[in-house]
């Protein structure tokens, strides 16, 4: 892929407004929540944006379309059942004691509710966890850069990092989330045209399906039996697995994107962040999954496209998205669609750093270290541990450009501890029997029933460490929901035991963290501002696009 | 805090696209730039789309300022 000039001018005025934003919020940054939490200040549409933007990093958008051009349109199952209906209930449900609650973050409310060894617990693993992430995202990123546009590996991983450091040191969470809002739209109008001149070109939807097997652009004729649908997946564990436990794990207790919602400037704002994220949510298929599909179905067409093989034999999914790019932009739009591509990478990193910012300054440091200080020396460890969070994924990117074994082992057993974490949280918020002691053994319980399961079970070749083979899955996606299923079941039923072997908290204790001691309020927002309408709506949408994709 | 609200964060985002936009505009026009496999005028096309865009975000900036 060559590149003109005139590439270049966009991608220099990208970095130029990004660097400018971070530098118009800086004035407004004057104490410690202003940096990590943006003061609870922010309107309603921008941290709806950065409520996905922050989870639509590199890996996301390169992936995504990878998959769809490997399993066809089941893939939109990560968005439409996989995120969504998981939006809408952290939103409806879960936003009044996230928010209601005062917490700062998502362990806080833990240590609130439950206890300091719970929090700690999910303070400690998250942090590692995002400056893990970012890390591998970088590297992933510095990768793909190097193959595509001969840059350097470190050149690219040091520049974009670099940014990213300047505009989160600069204004911090605020600065993070208006970028998103940015990062957003160009990711949307960068990668959009693809689709739409791809698909065109493939003669529409009905020409692109004609030229494909009929697995690859429905949704869930094939789903029912492992055996019928490339995933390898069938429809318990795809709806149990990834539809309940994985996504509700995700959306509703993970600090990356629930802190955007935090962030909002009222309750009822922050109610309407992921239900208002839902809507471009479940379009963002139709971005990042469609060119996937539309690239399979060009290399039918005899027009000399085809998929790019891995040095080992097999097509290398992962290049899908950058190749069309080359084949239907010319100079110009092809400077925008990589401006695109560095900014969603930019999007996720600065969701992660600002992220593990709070946690770092406020759960670990203000909690374990120092608890008495004032407000500016914390503002001073946020604007110091950003820089250590960008220092940290930089080593973590070389580290998996090094040993990738080690990477893809750290990656299964995050796996193993996020798996558990919803059903630690349901019975926190809507149990108020539940108590410190029996979250904190539901979820190390969780955890080892996960590792357990990946223990005794085998999946292309990977688990069943522990010798004897209990079961062998289809495929490691299959495998990989069903261990989310074992450990959210005991992560539930031990939390539910202990707790009862246990103190209970006091009730008067419970208030604004627990469902029926908290006062949801009604404010009188108009109708069209209602989250559960908001929420009829979404579900309404979600029904027919499963429809017409069935 | 409070003061960077809705109506500036839309004028940073609007300029931007508007000035990309412009750059794709010209380039489309001024430069015989061809993509292996799409005929059509990428650059124009997706240029007039993002000033449009752009000026839409402006335009809410500036009559949200007025009022």
């Amino acid at each position: 892929m060559r590149l003109a000039p005139v590439d270049y001018l966009i991608l220099a005025l990208y970095f130029v407004f990004v660097l400018s934003i971070g530098w118009i919020v800086k004035r407004k940054v004057a104490t410690s929540a202003d940096f990590l939490t943006s003061g609870r200040s922010v309107p309603v549409w921008i941290t709806s944006l950065a409520f996905i933007a922050a989870n639509l990093g590199a890996q996301e958008v390169i992936g995504m379309c990878a998959s769809g051009a490997k399993y066809g349109i089941m893939t939109a199952h990560f968005y439409w059942i996989g995120a969504v209906p998981a939006m809408l209930f952290v939103g409806v449900f879960m936003m009044p004691f996230y928010y209601g609650s005062r917490a700062r973050s998502v362990p806080e409310y833990l240590k609130l509710r439950f206890d300091e060894k719970t929090r700690a617990l999910n303070a400690i693993t998250f942090a590692i966890m995002t400056v893990f992430s970012s890390g591998i995202s970088m590297y992933a990123l510095g990768l793909l850069f190097e193959l595509v546009l001969h840059w350097s590996f470190t050149a690219s991983v040091l520049l974009s990092a670099a940014i990213v450091l300047v505009y989160t040191f600069l204004g911090g969470l605020t600065s993070a989330i208006y970028n998103e809002v940015l990062q957003f739209f160009l990711i949307v109008l960068g990668f959009a045209p693809l689709a739409i001149f791809v698909v065109i070109k493939n003669g529409g939807w009905s020409g692109m399906a004609s030229r494909l097997p009929a697995v690859m652009t429905h949704t869930w004729r094939y789903a029912a039996h492992s055996s019928e649908n490339p995933m390898g997946v069938e429809v318990f564990g795809l709806v149990a697995g990834l539809g309940f436990v994985l996504s509700f794990g995700y959306w509703c207790t993970d600090f990356l994107v629930v802190q955007r919602a935090m962030a909002a400037e009222s309750m009822s704002a922050a109610r309407r962040t992921p239900l208002i994220a839902a809507f471009p949510k479940m379009i963002m298929p139709f971005v990042v999954i469609v060119p996937g599909i539309a690239a399979i179905a060009l290399s039918h067409m005899a027009l000399g496209y085809s998929i790019p093989l891995k040095p080992g034999g097999g097509p290398d999914y992962d290049q899908t998205l950058t190749t069309l790019m080359a084949q239907f932009y010319p100079s110009g739009m092809l400077g925008l669609g990589l401006t695109a591509l560095m900014a969603s990478f930019m999007s996720g990193m600065a969701g992660n750093v600002t992220a593990f910012n709070t946690v770092w300054t406020y759960d670990l440091y203000q909690g374990h270290i120092r608890k008495h200080a004032p407000d500016a020396h914390y503002l001073w460890v946020g604007r110091l541990t950003t820089v250590a969070g960008v220092a940290l994924s930089i080593g973590t990117a070389y580290l998996a450009s090094r040993f990738n074994n080690i990477m893809d082992f750290l990656q299964l057993v995050f796996g193993f501890v996020n798996a558990p974490l919803f059903a630690t949280f349901l019975l926190g918020m809507f149990w108020k029997r539940a108590t410190g002691h029996g979250a904190f053994a539901g979820l190390l319980a969780g955890t080892g029933a996960a590792a357990l399961t990946h223990g005794l079970t085998v999946a292309e070749g990977k688990g069943g460490w522990l010798g004897t083979v209990v079961h062998t899955f289809p495929s490691t996606m299959a495998q990989n929901f069903w261990i989310a299923i074992f450990a959210w079941s005991t992560c539930f039923l031990v939390t539910a035991l202990v707790s009862w072997m246990s103190a209970p908290k006091a009730e008067s204790e419970l208030h604004n963290l627990v469902y029926g001691f908290t006062e949801i309020p009604h404010q009188q927002v108009s109708w069209y501002k209602r989250p559960a309408l908001l929420a009829v709506i979404v579900i309404a949408a979600l029904v027919v696009l499963n429809l017409l994709f069935w | 805090m409070g003061d960077l609200r809705i109506s500036d964060l839309r004028i940073p985002i609007g300029s931007f696209f508007v000035l990309v936009g412009a750059i794709l505009c010209v380039t489309g026009l001024a430069a015989d730039y061809q993509a292996p496999l799409e005929s059509a005028n990428v650059n124009l096309l997706c240029g007039v789309s993002m000033v449009v865009f752009g000026a839409i975000m402006l335009l809410l900036a500036s009559r949200r300022r007025r009022s």
